[in-house]
């Protein structure tokens, strides 16, 4: 441990003496106290709040990012190139040691660097939400200063496949020389099926059941929210749509309806709602769609209850420590390039990557349409290139590796008051940190290993 | 640096002595540089062989780009060889275990340059696992045998060359190393500074260290080595002791005070009954350039003469000197009377490295000469004998006793 720790020290040394940390933390407090004066937002103390954890978090986790890999590039690439590796190398210890104490080094400059601007967001957080009015505190308090949890209605995915299968088998049986793409027709029929999950007719209600589980008996006397968001098959000429919510089962449960609401579509609303539970724990959520036009909550995110859980400072802390694990991944990436690159081809690398990885909706597009020439308005119909026999599958397990990284969003889940557990925590730690990385440290690793380290001539 | 040593011929110190244990061996070792595409570049090192026992000075002599480091740098491991075998403590150079016996000072400064020069050793003392108080310790002991002391919170980017030549010096001998790899370590230095290290490397020898000096000054490996390899064109071109190599077997040199004419006539007529005139030279010695600058240097330092930057190192650290304690250990001791006394006050310029004759010498000059081959092992060692250390001893104790 001695030899790595003293590799790490070294790192702050540079990092101090290049005066690094101190551009960096400047930078890093500049966007905490400058993003506010500059933002707009929709008038309310949870409207501004939520855009200035989102702006914030995002630009400490932009900036943080680009630092970690260019230090992680530069300290390893740097030194080979130099030459002063070679005094390392030739001392007791043995290149994964420098490699892993390059890391660690850059690691404790991350935590130190997060944890002084995540602390300053949190304390601009605080200090202006103790100066607005009562009633503003409360809702900021209860609906983005909190850790909420969340439940959703059932996916319906067994049913809907067991029904997909049933429907295309008939289809079959109905049709013996049907030559079309079985994978598109069973595509299309499931896509019916789940409308049928999904849709609300005109005139119509529908109902879903949430079960909050064993939280229930911490949920007496707390107020819920409703998360909603739908999509509208014709337009209206107000741009929104009439609905009546109802929670609770007449005559089982409390019941609380709302007035007659007119909503946006294609957005998410929430509102406050009462906790008419039933002895199980699950909420019946009714709607009754006033409007011409059919509605469509999607079975994904349509309808959701969140409910409260914790407190805002663990759940910040838990947050910062899903930033951390990016930031270890991003060190990991750099450091790997750098093991056999040379620095600015390293630091190209590893920007490309990131910038593959922020780019991934492309990539899944591509995925869930099966090809790379996208989808023809005018035949409607999808194009097709012999290219897609290769790319897809690649695109599809490079899709896979990114989601690892990317399935976490803690910016997101901060700014709308939701809990993030110790679970997703431990789940980011593992995936992003201990798979990721370490499959990048390894291979990182084995290169600088492998690498003949006089090759270079020195530019002292 | 230690003055005794400062003060005395390199050649008139005892010889390094080697007790035969391998320290490196060598066996058919290239080495060729390619290119991105794979196709050789240059052949930097070809086939070489050479062994280096426990307690040699080896040299590594060579006009620029023979091949000198890059062969250091395959001992090192820094360097992966295309084909041979390195042993090194009788293992693979990126053995990291065998590391911890090896210090290492490279041809050009390739330190930290944000670092000073007491973090550089505290942290390559770290890599070392010294424990704190070791490394404060023997922090102290360098920066003050290299002449630092004064510069020890300046940062090393900030030094010249020179002082980086001290520092490097310094971190490869943190650890007390069993075998030293000196890649031009004169490089940059004053003569002061060149005589210092010259004179370090001789106390190391002496204590049973193993010394590699890559150098492609004549001077210094003709003045500490025991063994040499001459490298052309990263080939081997001649290996063997100085004195094989360097050694006229069909000629003789006598030098004596001087002499009257008479004198002088007679002892010539005598010589003229056996050799021709005109192969017999008569000339006065000269002393060399280093030993003239380092007297006058001595007499200004004395006259309270100050200089910036680097100073010129009090003496070698007392663990490299083997000491343990302040209080004097039988190696000190005896190291103390294996170099001859200080000269008092300002010596005048010495006179060049005189060799004494005595019989076995004369014997062995007037036997037929033979001729010189290249020898596979080192030069016979000189260990001091249990006489000689007890006579030593006794010899301390009366000085004490006298000064008491």
């Amino acid at each position: 441990m001695q030899r790595l720790f003293a590799i790490a020290w070294l790192t702050w040394k540079a990092a101090f003496r290049f005066r690094l940390f101190l551009v960096v933390a400047v930078l890093l407090l500049g966007a905490v106290v400058g993003l506010p004066l500059l933002i707009k937002d929709d008038g309310t103390a949870r409207g501004f709040t939520q855009i200035l954890l989102t702006y914030t978090l995002g630009s400490i986790t932009a900036l943080l990012g680009l630092s970690t890999l260019w230090l992680s590039c530069g300290t390893l690439a740097r030194d080979v190139e130099d030459c002063q590796i070679q005094m390392v190398a030739v001392k007791p210890i043995a290149r994964w040691q420098i490699w892993l104490g390059k890391w660690l080094g850059i690691m404790s400059l991350n935590a130190a660097l997060l944890a002084l601007s995540g602390g300053s967001v949190y304390a601009l957080i605080q200090w202006r939400a103790d100066r607005l009015p009562q009633k503003e505190q409360e809702i900021l308090r209860n609906e983005v200063m909190v850790a909420r949890g969340s439940a959703r209605p059932e996916s319906y995915e067994k049913e809907i496949n067991a029904e997909t299968d049933q429907q295309l088998k008939e289809s079959l049986e109905k049709n013996p020389g049907l030559k079309a793409d079985l994978k598109e027709v069973r595509q299309q029929i499931r896509e019916n099926i789940k409308a049928d999950y999904q849709l609300v007719p005109p005139g119509w209600p529908r109902e879903w059941k949430i079960n909050v589980g064993l939280t229930r008996q911490s949920l007496q006397g707390k107020p819920l929210y409703l998360r909603i968001k739908f999509n509208a098959v014709d337009k209206s000429a107000s741009g929104t749509y009439r609905g009546i919510w109802r929670v609770g089962v007449p005559r089982q449960t409390p019941l609380w309806v709302s007035e007659e609401m007119s909503l946006a579509p294609d957005t998410f609303h929430e509102f406050k709602i009462e906790p008419c539970l039933d002895d199980k724990g699950v909420l019946t959520v009714g709607f009754g769609n006033l409007n011409n036009t059919t509605l469509l909550f999607p079975l994904e995110d349509g309808v959701e209850v969140l409910y409260p859980g914790g407190s805002f400072g663990l759940n910040f802390i838990r947050g910062l420590g899903i930033i951390f694990c990016w930031m270890a991944l991003l060190a990991a990436l750099g450091l790997a390039a750098a093991s056999f690159l040379s620095f600015p081809v390293a630091a190209f690398l590893s920007l490309g990557v990131l910038t593959l990885a922020l780019s991934s909706s492309t990539i899944a597009n591509a995925v869930s349409e099966g090809t790379l020439m996208g989808y023809n308005e005018e035949t409607n119909k999808l194009g097709h290139s012999t290219m897609d026999l290769i790319a897809i599958p690649v695109f599809r397990v490079v899709l896979r590796v990114i989601n690892l990284a990317k399935n976490f969003s803690p910016i997101d889940s901060l700014s709308t008051g939701r809990s993030i557990s110790w679970t997703d925590l431990g789940l980011a730690f593992a995936q992003i940190v201990l798979l990721l990385g370490g499959l990048l440290a390894a291979f990182g690793i084995i290169a600088f290993t492998r690498r003949e380290l006089a090759t270079a001539q020195g530019n002292q | 640096m230690n003055q005794a040593l400062a003060d005395t011929p390199l050649s008139a110190l005892p010889t390094p002595h080697s007790n035969g244990e391998t320290v490196i061996s060598v066996t058919g070792l290239t080495k060729v540089f390619k290119d991105f595409w794979g196709r050789p570049k240059a052949r930097a090192v070809d086939n070489v062989d050479f062994t280096v026992r426990q307690g040699e000075v080896f040299g590594l002599l060579g006009p620029n780009g023979s091949g000198k480091s890059t062969t250091v740098k395959l001992l090192l491991g820094l360097l992966y060889p295309t084909k041979g075998h390195i042993e090194v403590f009788g293992h693979s150079p990126r053995h990291v275990p065998t590391k911890s016996r090896i210090g290492y000072l490279p041809e050009e400064s390739y330190l930290y340059r944000y670092l000073d020069s007491r973090e550089t050793l505290d942290f390559f003392g770290n890599l070392f696992r010294l424990p704190k108080g070791d490394r404060a310790k023997r922090t102290e002991q360098l920066l003050e045998m290299v002449g630092l002391t004064q510069t020890r919170t300046r940062a090393v980017g900030e030094f010249s060359k020179g002082m980086q030549r001290r520092i490097g010096l310094a971190q490869a001998l943190i650890n007390d190393p069993d075998l030293v790899i000196l890649d031009e370590p004169t490089s940059g230095l004053d003569p002061i500074g060149c005589r210092e290290v010259k004179d370090l490397i001789v106390a190391l020898a002496r204590r049973g260290k193993t010394v590699i000096l890559s150098s492609h000054l004549l001077a210094d490996v003709e003045d500490v080595c025991d063994r040499v390899v001459i490298y052309y064109g990263g080939k081997v071109q001649a290996i063997g002791t100085l004195n094989e190599l360097l050694a006229k077997p069909d000629a003789i040199q006598i030098t004596t005070p001087a002499l009257s004419r008479e004198t002088m006539e007679r002892v010539l007529s005598t010589i003229r009954q056996d050799v021709a005139e005109a192969k017999v030279q008569i000339d006065t010695p000269t002393q060399n350039l280093e030993s003239y600058f380092l007297a006058v240097v001595e007499r200004a330092q004395k006259a309270a003469a100050q200089t910036s930057g680097a100073v010129a190192g009090a003496t070698v650290a007392a663990y490299l000197r083997g000491e343990t304690e302040a209080k004097p250990s039988p190696d000190r001791i005896l190291e103390r009377l294996a170099a001859p006394q200080p000269a008092t006050p300002a010596p005048a310029p010495a006179p060049a490295p005189a060799k004494t004759v005595d019989e076995h010498k004369l014997a062995a000059l007037t036997k037929p000469a033979e001729p010189v081959e290249a020898a596979p092992g080192p030069a016979p060692a000189q260990q001091p004998q249990p006489a000689d250390l007890q006579k030593a001893n006794e010899k301390l104790a009366g000085l004490l006793r006298k000064q008491g």
